[in-house]
């Protein structure tokens, strides 16, 4: 397995409170890796850093990219893309236009993908005409991820998808990021929920006040 | 009929209105701040049709009519908006929302008193879109003016519309308008939207200051009067709601006609002002607004 | 302690020498037009100080200033014109009837967010601007009422040049004591505290609608009186003073000069009267030049001029009138509950965010209260500590019903909190942010106690803005402690802290238990929890589903399901 992304002595600072200390991880490609701990623990800080929202000092490796230092655009257009907590959708639009405004700026590639986020959540197409706002927390995050893949990233940074969701949708959710993984993709999912994670995950790293555990169980 | 062309006078006024307040809310969702510069940026578009007959009269056969100068104005208050964004707006964006009151302010400050000096405080006046008189309409006999207002503000709020509704970049807009952290999360780069707002949003209300020049005259003192409509525009139909401020839009123009032809027109504006006082008094989030969120 | 006197005494020499050169200049060297200048200097001193209350301290941008100065300057124009009325008569009424103005409006006008604030105080001042050009038989319409009388005091007449300029000043020096004494140091604290934490406010039983109210009206006050003095040195009224370029000046004179500082309306006022004359050269221009200065003092220097100079902005040490000692016999008798929550719901939208929740807390009990995001655990310190209301159920504190009682004076009865992130007004010192916070408590608590007992003995006089992430912890929790409460809320209180200053939180907590306080301790972090709280709570989407024993309740399998998600599907 090659190693996607690639963390190292991430440390990330809310003005004096140190969120996340001297991390390193890695994830690799083809398959989900949990990051897991209780809330406070520092999940969303590390991967708001990470995207680029929050600032860290350490090194964040995409391939061989160096992205540290890089503007959150630079990061999403080297590969990267963030479904943040709470999915986040845009409410007054579409599902459509959610997916559409994510993607790519040439129309037939924009339409393509469209198509493939369609294919990977068909519980979505239905619903295409509809506004966000209207739908459930279970679609408004299967819209959230297949937002996520109209940048077609190399890594995705999910965090705590299944917030709130009631089991059956989790299993729906569940499916998408296997199929996304299997595709190739590298998935980060940060959870509070680990039974959840140690389902869906081919492996976990566990996250405690800021530090990562060392062992990880795969 | 009297009221038949009342009518369609406050629906010329209200048309005009309209670009006004639209283009206060278009920087007001790039941005979420308040550009009080933006009365100024309508009598800069009045100003800007002044100055562009004067150029254009020498080449045009006839009298010029003021369509020809719209994409002139366009350009000239687009470049103006860059400017106030360039200015008064991105160097403080982190700051608090006072800080950007008083540079829109201040910018709204140089460019009155810059027209004013470069002009002179006398009113004046901009040709007609297409050429004075009336028209025979469905029996009606209806001012020229007023009908080119309103097709001219049809067009250009359609293509907004179509902006903003069918392509990539008025979506990006839009997402920027409701969530500008995910916006940048997707990559889409918020200082481009940002000076798109300002840019847009100001070219409207050159458009309307174009648009109100030939019948109202434009002095360079019309600035505050102008931003306090557009703000009570968007009081009325909810902060932030492009159909709202032109729907309150029309609201102050009917109100504003209405009244003066029982009265007079400052009779109307203060009319105006009071019943804004009072709206506020019972209703602090305007009539169809968002709900009052705990003291910002 | 010294060299501390020593500078002040220095910072304010440099000020009075300045002030002695200034008057020498006025009075035998200026020409009249220099006088002139000077007496406009001096109502435009008066109109600032004024605005600063309402711009600088409650921080609301207010676009009336030009309204109310031009209200004194009408109803002394009118009244002395039309009725030949004599300054004792005009110069009070003046500042009347803009303070009655600010009074009428002040209800709706001051509840508002900002930027509709701005639009009313706008409104208002394009109102009285078009019935001052419009209604000509009372206000002479846009060419104004000449033959304003001068200053006449009996029989004492005030003429022009020396006599009036050392008039005026003497009043703008009268405004300048005025407003020290209404900023004293405590209430500029609150101000400060208004300003920086807008959400805290109300938890430290700071009202700040009464606040903002004497704000406006202070402003409103001095903008009348500067009016009024205004005309009777140009001896005629007109639009022009109800004009947008009014406010404009003053904006431009409080952001030039310093917005929360006394001496930044002086420099703002001389600076701004002066600048025309220095810039001559520029003609019609010169506003522009003004608005270019404008722009230029908001990006690279927002704190004015007068930041330049010398001490903080909060001055000196707010000084507490001497303290009574808070007596265990004064503690509330155990087995009255501190807090007694029956049957709460609250519903938000789709989610119902507590469902019949039930839960009670005795004096000296430290109940944690844990649950995973979402699961109710702010909601419910928001609706304990009334910043929010229960769909149904009741809750009761020592008699008091938190349901219908605002924050305000559930936190003066005795409910104080914390919050996840530390509100803590920035530039006042450790010692006087808990001083602040004691501000209205109905007994005065011992200020150095409560400080040892936060371990924060050391770092009294330390900003609050320079504190590291633990302290600023210690000094929230100090606040809280401040106003003497029997029941404490905390939220996340050790968020964010190493091992080492968790254990210190801890400790404090336990020793005010031991006092008798009770706590309420919301966290998920199980290091911190499980040696410091009597009895856990859980709560799991809005449902109390554990209450008891920390060990009991933490091997309860519904807890360890909801919480740890331990059992696998």
């Amino acid at each position: 397995m090659t190693e996607a992304l690639e963390i190292t002595g991430l440390t990330v600072r809310h003005g004096a409170v140190v969120a996340v200390r001297d991390a390193a991880l890695s994830v690799p490609a083809g398959a989900i890796t949990g990051l897991v701990g209780v809330n406070g623990a520092g999940k969303s800080s590390l991967l708001r850093a990470v995207v680029g929202l929050a600032a860290a000092d350490g090194g964040i490796r995409l391939g061989d990219r160096e992205l540290s230092g890089l503007s959150v655009e630079a990061r999403i257009g080297a590969g990267l893309a963030y479904v943040p907590e709470g999915r986040r959708v845009f409410p007054g639009m579409t599902v459509e236009e959610n997916l559409l405004v994510a993607g790519p700026g040439n129309a037939r590639r924009r339409r393509e993908r469209l198509a493939q986020a369609l294919e990977l959540f068909p519980q979505l197409a239905p619903r295409r005409a509809d506004r966000a706002w209207q739908l459930s927390g279970g679609q408004q995050q299967m819209l959230a991820i297949g937002r996520a893949l109209m940048a077609d990233p190399a890594v995705y940074l999910m965090d705590e998808p299944t917030l709130g969701l009631a089991p059956r949708v989790i299993e729906d959710v569940a499916d998408g990021l296997a199929r996304l993984a299997t595709n190739g993709a590298a998935i980060l999912l940060a959870e509070q929920n680990a039974g959840f994670a140690e389902h869906v995950c081919e492996r976990i790293v566990g996250i405690r006040t800021g530090r990562i555990e060392p062992g990880a169980v795969s | 009929m009297l009221s038949a062309q009342l009518a369609l006078n406050a629906v010329a006024l209200g048309a005009a209105y309209a670009l006004v307040a639209i283009g206060f809310v278009l920087v007001l969702n790039a941005t979420t701040a308040v550009n009080f510069a933006h009365g100024e940026s309508v009598v800069a578009g009045g100003f800007a049709a002044v100055a562009l007959t004067g150029l254009v009269a020498g080449i045009w056969p006839g009298a010029v009519p003021g369509i020809v100068l719209l994409p002139g104005v366009l350009l000239l208050t687009a470049l103006l908006g860059l400017a106030i964004a360039g200015l008064a707006y991105l160097p403080i964006r982190d700051r608090p929302p006072v800080s950007v009151f008083v540079t829109t302010i201040a910018f709204g400050i140089i460019v009155a008193n810059g027209l004013n000096a470069g002009f002179g405080a006398a009113p004046r006046t901009a040709p007609a879109l297409l050429g004075g008189g009336t028209v025979e309409l469905l029996g009606i006999t209806a001012s020229r003016q007023s009908l080119a207002i309103i097709a001219t503000a049809a067009i250009l709020i359609g293509a907004l519309a179509f902006l903003l509704q069918r392509t990539q970049l008025g979506r990006r807009f839009r997402a920027c308008a409701q969530d500008p952290e995910m916006a940048r999360a997707l990559g889409i780069r918020l200082t481009r939207i940002t000076l798109l707002g300002f840019a847009l949003g100001t070219a409207f209300a050159g458009a309307a200051g174009l648009l109100l020049a030939h019948q109202f005259f434009v002095t360079p003192s019309d600035g505050a009067s102008l931003i306090l409509k557009a703000y009570i525009a968007v009081v009325i139909g909810g902060w932030g709601s492009l159909r709202g401020a032109a729907l309150g839009a029309f609201l102050i123009a009917v109100f504003e006609v209405a009244v003066a032809s029982v009265s007079s027109q400052p009779m109307a504006e203060g009319l105006l002002y009071a019943a804004v006082l009072l709206v506020l008094l019972v209703r602090p989030e305007g009539i169809f607004g968002e709900p009052q969120r705990l003291r910002a | 302690m010294m060299a501390g006197i020593l500078a002040s005494v220095r910072a304010n020499l440099s000020i009075l020498l300045a002030g002695g050169a200034l008057a020498v200049y006025a009075l035998a060297f200026a020409s009249s037009y220099d006088q002139r200048l000077l007496t406009i200097s001096g109502i435009y001193v008066i109109m600032v100080l004024g605005y600063q209350f309402i711009f600088g301290h409650a921080g609301a941008l207010s676009l009336a200033q030009g309204a109310f100065f031009g209200i004194g300057a009408y109803v002394t124009g009118i009244l002395g014109s039309q009725f030949g009325a004599g300054f004792l008569a005009t110069f009070p009424l003046s500042i009347a009837v803009a303070a009655g103005l600010a009074l009428l409006v002040a209800f709706p006008v001051l509840r508002l967010a900002s930027h509709y604030f701005a639009l009313a105080t706008l409104a208002l001042s394009q109102l009285l601007l078009l019935i001052a050009v419009n209604w000509e038989p009372v206000t002479g319409g846009a060419n104004g009422l000449p033959g304003v009388p001068p200053i006449t005091i009996g029989d004492w007449r005030i003429a022009r040049g020396t006599p009036l300029l050392v008039f005026v000043w003497v009043l703008a020096f009268a405004a300048i004591l005025i407003a020290r004494w209404q900023l004293n140091p405590r209430r500029v604290a609150m101000f400060t505290v208004m300003r920086e934490s807008p959400l805290a406010v109300a938890a430290f039983g700071i009202d700040p609608g009464l606040l903002r109210l004497r704000a406006f009206l202070l402003s409103a006050a001095f903008g009348g009186a500067a009016g009024a003095l205004f005309v009777h040195t140009n001896r005629v009224v007109s639009p022009e003073t109800l004009g947008f370029g009014i406010m404009v000046t003053c904006l431009t004179m409080t952001v030039v000069g310093g917005r929360l500082r006394i001496p930044g309306a002086i420099i703002g006022a001389l600076l701004l009267t002066h600048l025309p004359e220095w810039f001559r050269g520029l003609d019609e221009y010169y506003l522009v030049a003004v608005g270019v200065l404008l722009l230029a003092m908001v990006v690279f220097a927002p704190d004015g001029l007068a930041s330049f100079i010398g001490r903080a902005p909060t001055g000196d040490r707010v000084n507490a009138p001497p303290t009574v000692r808070t007596s265990p016999e004064q503690r509330p008798s155990v087995g009255e509950p501190a807090l007694a929550v029956q049957a709460v719901s609250k519903r938000y939208g789709g989610i119902q965010a507590l469902d019949n929740v039930g839960l009670s807390i005795n004096p000296g009990e430290i109940v944690g209260l844990i649950g995973a995001n979402g699961a109710g655990k702010t909601t419910l310190a928001n609706i304990v500590s009334g910043l929010d209301r229960p769909d149904s159920g009741t809750l009761f504190s020592r008699g008091l019903d938190l349901a219908s009682t605002s924050p305000t004076a559930i936190a003066r009865h005795g409910v104080a909190r914390t919050f996840q992130t530390p509100q803590l007004p920035d530039m006042l010192t450790v010692r006087d942010a808990v001083e602040t916070a004691a501000a209205s408590a109905t007994v005065r608590p011992d200020t150095d106690a409560i400080l040892a007992g936060c371990h924060l003995s050391q770092n009294t006089d330390a900003g609050c803005g320079t504190l590291p992430h633990g302290m600023r912890r210690r000094v929230e929790i100090a606040r809280a402690l401040a106003g003497a409460p029997y029941l404490l809320v905390l939220d996340e209180p050790a968020a964010g802290l190493a091992p080492e200053e968790q254990l210190e939180i801890a400790a404090i907590l336990r020793a005010r238990a031991a006092d008798g306080l009770a706590l309420l301790v919301i966290d998920h972090n199980l290091d911190f929890l499980r040696p410091l709280a009597t009895r856990l709570a859980c709560l799991d989407g809005g449902c109390l589903i554990a209450d008891g024993p920390v060990e009991a309740v933490l091997a309860d399998p519904a807890v360890r399901d909801a919480y740890f998600g331990l059992v696998t599907p």
